[in-house]
């Protein structure tokens, strides 16, 4: 069975299951609200992408809101989180750029976070679902390389949209969240490197979010040709929020032959933010394809990452780093889809947890039949700084071939009494002792962060958050 | 209550806190500024409980009696500030602290003892780091390993001795800093505290032991025999001496319930 088919068939099954079980939102309503504002703002579109969305919109009316009775979003109760309802559109009913300050400037805290950032080949700025700023040094678009708002890139008629943009990596098929972002999408990123065309320096998305109660709707589309290659920061912060205020992402990467392409998610949002990310990488022959997902800010994370190997030699690291206090919650729901023999996948999620917040992980590594001589290995470890925090590990195999090499692993262990008091025995005060512990216990990841102030920037806000916990 | 000592214990009882049973029963004990002690003792005697409960380790409640460490009341202090008082104990089981390496936490333990406002020389520290780790026969590229993550039982031992030469303390309690290590390893750490006794005259140490075997390493000025929770018997070296020859039978004897 294809996977169109099988996320089709998924849908009915969960839809047949929770029919008239969902209390509180309704989605139907909330899809016209925002559909309908959205359709008024939009520019002409081509008739390839108004079929798309409509075919998506179709979709995601006709699937229920996941609720905890489905596998995978067991622990992340959405119909208690999430008002589809009470959520207006964002940018769509925003006229022109810049529009959180109507002035066309960059709020200050994600000016602040910019110039944290030491080297840049390019950059775009999204405000509030809208690319309002694209920058890319000449040298590289005189070697082709192309980095567009999404808008821009489809008005432009490049052939890639219509045949990569939410077809083959996150369709609209793949689940309610895909097939709204699908279907009401106002911007994003196009970036193609053309082949043998090496960045050294890291393209950057610097999003941000201005308005409580609203929905965005964000994709990111990454080409890398052969021999490519290219590194990509997505960050994203917001101010707090007093409503729940919903960011919906979907990024698409594709490795071609001996491509490089190094994709990071510094999730950075205030009190309030809902973020929502659909990530597929398709990392073809002899490829490197490696995500890191860093999860500070918001109320609620979810990201589903899935990493597919479609050709021999394919490579994807995949690294995820948390830190939750107060009443975050976070949910990490990753595959490793081993399709090709002799392709290999590790992916590290690590996460430490405090007062009452809530990390969730969720993997399997998938070794389709004939991918043989797999290597894929899996780990998940939660350190637990409260009582009151709690942390859900659950790592799968599912193996269908029998010449490989798979290991997973998950432990969820606690700050202990011992470990502070030996660091305190050597002069240092709690709040030290416990900066020194999280951070050892994070630096597994932290030591193979990239690059470019992102180390920094997530020390330094673990930092924040060490020194506001007690 | 001793003028002249550096830490004066008095009448101490103590127990895990929780626990209906103290395991220290009114203990005695002064020394003074350049004094070495070593207590010896059965095991369930309490001299590793007596290190912790001067060290503050939370699991212990101290019940009675009074701890004073150069006048100060030391029962009043956390941990860090009995530490920065100039307190250090090598423990009997290190603790392994993963990723954070031994040259980042020293750093991080001397830069807590300046004020806020003093930077703490790296060039500095990183020659009193190399230099302290050749005095124990230690590789260079130890410290960057993380904190006793890996290590074999005598790194670990070392690795005490190495942090304690660091923040050179004025009292060191060193909990059967001996068990474990074989006879060389045991010179090298005797080695280095007899340095530190040295470079700081006033230096006291308290050594807890079972052995005698140490104490021909580094010479103690007095040596108590701990019993059920009491020092019951305190002398010179030859304390030790006749306990390797007896054992401790007639103690036994003598204080049997």
């Amino acid at each position: 069975m294809n996977r169109l088919a099988a996320a089709r068939r998924r849908a009915r099954e969960a839809g047949a299951e929770e029919q008239g079980q969902i209390e509180g939102a309704s989605p139907e309503r909330a899809t016209k609200n925002v559909a309908r504002s959205s359709e008024s703002t939009r520019v002409p579109e081509p008739d390839w992408l108004k079929s798309r969305r409509d075919a998506a919109l179709e979709l995601y009316r006709s699937m229920p809101l996941p609720s905890t009775r489905s596998e995978e979003w067991r622990y992340t109760d959405l119909a208690r989180m999430l008002r589809l309802d009470d959520l207006v559109p964002s940018a769509g009913a925003q006229p022109g750029p810049a529009s959180s300050n109507g002035d066309g400037t960059v709020p200050e805290p994600l000016r602040r976070a910019m110039a944290q950032d030491r080297d840049s080949a390019g950059r775009v700025i999204d405000i509030d679902g809208s690319a309002v700023s694209v920058e890319l040094q000449d040298s590289l678009a005189a070697q082709g390389v192309v980095l567009s708002s999404l808008r821009e890139a489809v008005r432009g008629g490049d052939p890639l949209l219509e045949s990569l943009l939410a077809t083959m990596a996150v369709p609209a098929s793949d689940g309610k969240f895909a097939a709204m972002n699908a279907a009401l999408w106002t911007d994003g990123v196009f970036l193609k490197i053309p082949r043998n065309v090496q960045l050294e320096r890291p393209i950057r998305l610097s999003r941000w979010v201005s308005h409580p109660g609203t929905a965005t709707f964000t994709r990111i589309l990454i080409v890398a040709e052969d021999h490519s290659r290219v590194s990509f920061v997505d960050e994203i912060l917001s101010p707090d929020f007093e409503a729940v205020t919903l960011v919906n992402t979907a990024v698409e990467l594709f490795s071609h032959a001996g491509a490089q392409i190094q994709y990071v998610s510094l999730q950075r949002m205030g009190k309030g933010g809902f973020y929502l990310a659909n990530q597929r990488t398709l990392a073809k022959r002899d490829s490197t394809l490696d995500t890191l997902n860093v999860a500070l800010g918001g109320s609620v994370g979810r990201v589903d990452l899935n990493a597919r190997l479609l050709g021999p030699g394919a490579n994807s690291d995949m690294l995820g780093l948390y830190f939750g206090d107060h009443d975050q919650h976070f949910d990490f729901n990753t595959s490793q889809d081993h399709v090709a023999p002799n392709a290999h996948s590790d992916l590290l999620y690590k996460g430490a947890l405090d007062d009452s917040a809530r990390g969730v992980f969720r993997g399997v590594i998938r070794v389709h039949e004939g991918a043989q001589r797999t290597d894929a290995y899996q780990t998940n470890r939660n350190l637990l700084l409260s009582e009151r925090a709690a942390a859900t590990s659950l790592p799968n195999l599912e193996i269908e071939a029998d010449d490989v090499r798979c290991s997973h692993g998950a432990t969820v262990g606690q700050l202990d009494a011992e470990s502070l008091f030996y660091l305190m025995s050597r002069g240092l005060d709690r709040e030290q002792a416990e900066r020194l512990v999280v951070l050892g216990f994070l630096g597994e990841v932290l030591d193979k962060l990239p690059m470019g102030g992102v180390v920094e920037k997530v020390t330094k806000a673990i930092e924040v958050k060490l020194g506001h916990v007690r | 209550m001793n003028d002249k000592a550096i830490l004066s214990v008095t009448g101490l009882r103590a127990r895990v806190a929780e626990e209906d049973l103290d395991i220290l029963r009114g203990v005695d004990l002064n020394i003074r500024p350049g004094e070495t002690h070593a207590i010896m003792g059965p095991n369930g005697s309490g001299k590793s409980t007596l290190a912790k409960v001067v060290a503050g380790h939370p699991a212990y409640q101290v019940t009675a009696g009074s701890v004073a460490f150069q006048g100060e009341d030391l029962l009043e202090m956390e941990p860090d500030e009995r530490s920065q008082a100039g307190i250090f104990m090598a423990f009997q089981y290190p603790i392994a602290i993963p990723g954070v390496s031994i040259a980042n936490f020293l750093r991080t333990a001397l830069q807590a003892r300046l004020g806020d406002d003093e930077e703490l020389d790296l060039f500095d520290f990183q020659e009193l780091l190399m230099e302290r780790m050749e005095l124990l026969d230690m590789d260079p590229s130890f410290a960057q390993r993380p904190i006793n993550d890996g290590f074999s039982g005598g790194e670990k031992k070392r690795n005490e001795i190495l942090q304690m030469s660091v923040l050179k303390p004025a009292l060191a309690l060193m909990d059967e800093t001996d068990s474990g290590l074989d006879i060389d390893a045991l010179k090298i750490v005797a080695h280095g505290v007899n340095t530190l006794r040295e470079e700081n005259p006033d230096m006291s140490v308290l050594l807890i032991t079972h052995y005698q075997r140490i104490l021909n390493h580094v010479i103690p000025d007095v040596v108590h025999v701990m019993y059920r929770g009491r020092i019951v018997e305190s002398g010179g070296p030859e304390v030790a001496m006749e306990l390797e020859a007896r054992g401790y039978e007639e103690y036994r004897i003598a204080h049997a319930v």
